[in-house]
């Protein structure tokens, strides 16, 4: 059934001829980057919208887009300015950088929760995120368009796209009742996953079921009672971004060699994935074939039709644009929420009872606020997936979308006859997304975001500059992950609109770290980049350009006086962080001070526009459209 | 044998809004059988059969139930039992 494909992500037939996708829009570029101190937003901006087909030609902006950071142009539309914004009263623009956002937005404290203090990931994460977000916004201004709608300028916060990536713990903060609290470097960052074996090897196990957990632990000898506290720390590992586990568990691998504890684990059921370094992701085959796409594209062969119905667009871009959702957890969720921020209605199917996430506390109203962080924005619709009845139920709903999104395990879709053969049977210009796990890697355990993390060199990329033997438990793929199946749908639904034939996308929290890490490059030479401990608080500092250190180094010896000579995190002790961030950014000096308690982003009147408060605090679009 | 029940935000509607309750029986399974009879429809939230709901975790004071008996789990006086509803993976 599927004729042409581009990506190589999936076993899809040979003789791929279908163009690049977008390869009939242009991006330019302004001559003068935003970001001076974030050179790697453009560049993965850029990289993706290649990845995409998008034209880049030399020259840059026209005269009268002076303004905008970049435009997207093609021959139907008009073009369509992307301009780049931060709160009014917060930093400016010209100041952002990796860490400093890192630092805002709370994922150094998330991060620090089981890396033992608030710190970077060490990965250029938000230039990432934030580069799929300003392209994902820009696309869907070109659909809008398209539509008959007037979306002429895109504006983009990077500061919002940072916080709607800890918008699930941002909510589990300030949960009304039940909040967590969960600061940075309150948990032994030694007693957590990854484990290591006696002859050196780190690895992660996994499984999503108690059974097999207890069958394993037995069988290196912990007792239930033991087990079943680790299992309590181990299941809400991605819930709350830490895993305290107990030492007897940690020491018991130790002392076995990895390879009886392979066998172990297989005997129990419990997955074994080792943490891998990026060079050897670099080697495997399914890397190698994949040539950098995090997705793959196909075509069905149906006849063109007149894709949507809908009146123009007039507030957002997917406004009249149906998108029908069934996911569990976070990556699928997370692309369904970014849609319906984009303005799609978005139907989301649940199990009979509805999904069981619901309950997780923190609760509020009658729902985990967590939970409602991810899907508060959608239409529920209960369903049994597996029913004649069920089948059928979505057979119409499809019939009537645009988008069909789902994360369920390989395979499952054929069985239910679920997938997008089926479904582009029942509606030709359907565009048919899978956010999975693995993509095209010969991996059988479940892609989960830490298994995927060990896999692919991020969980080895962060633990080196972070000092922990692992990753982090901040799921970093599954919310990179639910971005990146965002703009492929969101891409597909612009080839859809310049074709009028569906699509089927596939992406991958694997396809998601191998692009994070492709991006991820090492700090220019002579940066001074940390975090540092103050009289109050923790200031991020990152001095890329050697005027930057010139200057900190005058200030630090005009404030040492004819005081002793102290070490450089000894004399930040001198002032508190809110005072070294006004100090610094005044000279130039990239600065801000470490978000440690994500309930102070709730309470920060600086960044108020980027949040919403009902039960728990929320964040709002980091798009605007006009 | 009397045991506390810290009932989680969604089954408090079954509970008349209260957080904690109370229970008779000597093990998890007496004790969901008697809170049944208080509070209707509390069970069929919890057990299906002779399980413990898959998404559904029930400990008594720390210990999961399931590294123990499951719903045979004996208790006693003064123990505690919590229901935490919790999904593996993400």
């Amino acid at each position: 059934m599927l004729l042409k494909a581009w990506g190589t992500h999936n076993a899809l037939p040979a003789g791929f001829d279908m163009p690049p996708l977008l390869n009939q829009f242009s991006l330019l570029h302004a001559q003068t980057t935003p970001f001076p101190a974030w050179g790697a937003m453009h560049a993965s901006f850029a990289e993706q919208a290649h990845l995409l087909g998008i034209q880049q030609p030399g020259h840059s902006l026209p005269v009268g887009m002076d303004s905008a950071a970049f435009a997207l142009a093609h021959p139907a539309l008009s073009p369509i300015q992307g301009h780049y914004v931060s709160p009014a009263s917060w930093i400016p623009l010209a100041d952002f950088s990796e860490p400093l956002l890192q630092a805002a937005s709370g994922i150094m404290s998330v991060h620090g929760r089981a890396s033992g203090r608030a710190q970077p990931l060490g990965v250029g994460y938000l230039a990432t995120l934030t580069g799929a977000m300003a392209l994902q916004a820009t696309l869907a201004a070109a659909i809008g368009q398209l539509r008959g709608g007037t979306f002429q300028q895109v504006g983009v916060s990077p500061l919002g796209c940072g916080l709607l990536g800890i918008g699930q713990y941002l909510a589990g903060a300030t949960a009304r009742e039940e909040r967590e609290h969960f600061l940075p470097g309150r948990a032994n960052a030694c007693l957590r996953p990854p484990f290591r074996s006696a002859d050196g090897a780190v690895f992660e196990l996994e499984t999503l079921d108690s059974g097999p957990w207890r069958c394993f632990w037995e069988s290196v000898g912990i007792k239930p009672d033991v087990a079943g506290t680790a299992w309590r720390a181990f299941l809400l590992r991605y819930a709350r971004a830490m895993s305290p586990l107990p030492a007897e568990c940690i020491e018991a691998l130790a002392h076995l060699p990895y390879e009886r504890i392979q066998v172990l684990a297989e005997q129990a059921g419990v997955a074994v994935v080792p943490v891998r370094t990026v060079a050897q992701r670099r080697q495997d085959v399914d890397y190698q074939r994949g040539q950098g796409q995090p997705w793959a594209f196909s075509e069905p062969a149906f006849a063109p039709g007149r894709p949507w119905t809908a009146s123009a667009p007039t507030h957002l871009p997917l406004q009249g644009l149906r998108v029908i959702e069934s996911c569990r957890r976070i990556q699928g969720p997370l692309a369904g929420h970014l849609l319906a921020l984009l303005g799609a209605e978005v139907i989301r199917l649940e199990p009979p009872g509805g999904d069981p996430l619901r309950a997780m506390p923190p609760c509020a109203d009658g729902c985990s606020v967590r939970f409602d962080a991810l899907n508060h924005l959608k239409r529920i619709q209960e369903v049994d997936i597996k029913s004649p009845e069920g089948r059928q139920l979505i057979h119409e709903l499809v019939r009537e979308s645009d988008v069909f999104l789902h994360n369920w395990a390989p395979g499952k879709a054929q069985a239910l006859m679920l997938d997008a053969e089926h479904l582009h049977a029942v509606r030709p210009q359907l565009v048919y997304a899978y956010a999975g796990g693995w993509g095209s890697a010969p991996v059988t355990a479940p892609g989960t975001d830490f298994t995927v993390q060990a896999w692919s060199g991020v969980a080895d990329a962060i633990a080196t500059a972070s000092g922990t033997s692992g990753g982090s438990l901040f799921t970093v793929l599954d919310v990179l992950g639910g971005v990146l199946a965002t703009l492929g749908v969101t891409a597909a639904l612009l080839r859809r609109s310049l074709t009028g034939t569906g699509v089927h996308v596939e992406s991958s929290l694997l396809g998601a770290a191998d692009l994070l890490i492709r991006g991820n490059a090492p700090p220019p030479a002579g940066t001074l980049s940390g975090v540092y401990s103050t009289r109050s608080g923790l200031i991020a500092i990152d001095c890329q350009r050697p005027e930057q250190s010139r200057s900190l180094a005058t200030l630090l010896e005009q404030l040492a006086g004819a005081a002793c000579p102290a070490s450089l995190p000894e004399q930040f002790h001198a002032l508190a962080a809110a005072e070294w961030e006004v100090l610094l950014s005044a000279r130039g000096i990239g600065a801000c001070v470490v978000t440690e308690d994500l309930r102070d982003l709730a309470a920060d009147p600086r960044i108020a526009e980027c949040l919403g408060h009902r039960a728990y605090s929320f964040v709002k679009s980091p798009w605007s459209f006009s | 044998m009397s045991v506390s029940v810290i009932v989680p935000t969604l089954l408090r509607p079954l509970t008349n809004g209260e957080k904690e309750v109370y229970a008779q029986g000597n093990s998890v399974a007496e004790a969901i059988d008697h809170l049944e009879t208080q509070f209707p429809g509390i069970k069929a939230r919890l057990v299906n059969g002779d399980q413990v709901h898959r998404f559904v975790n029930i400990y008594v004071n720390e210990d999961d139930i399931r590294f123990a008996d499951g719903l045979r789990t004996l208790v006693k006086a003064g123990d505690s039992l919590t229901v935490l509803p919790a999904v593996a993976g993400g």
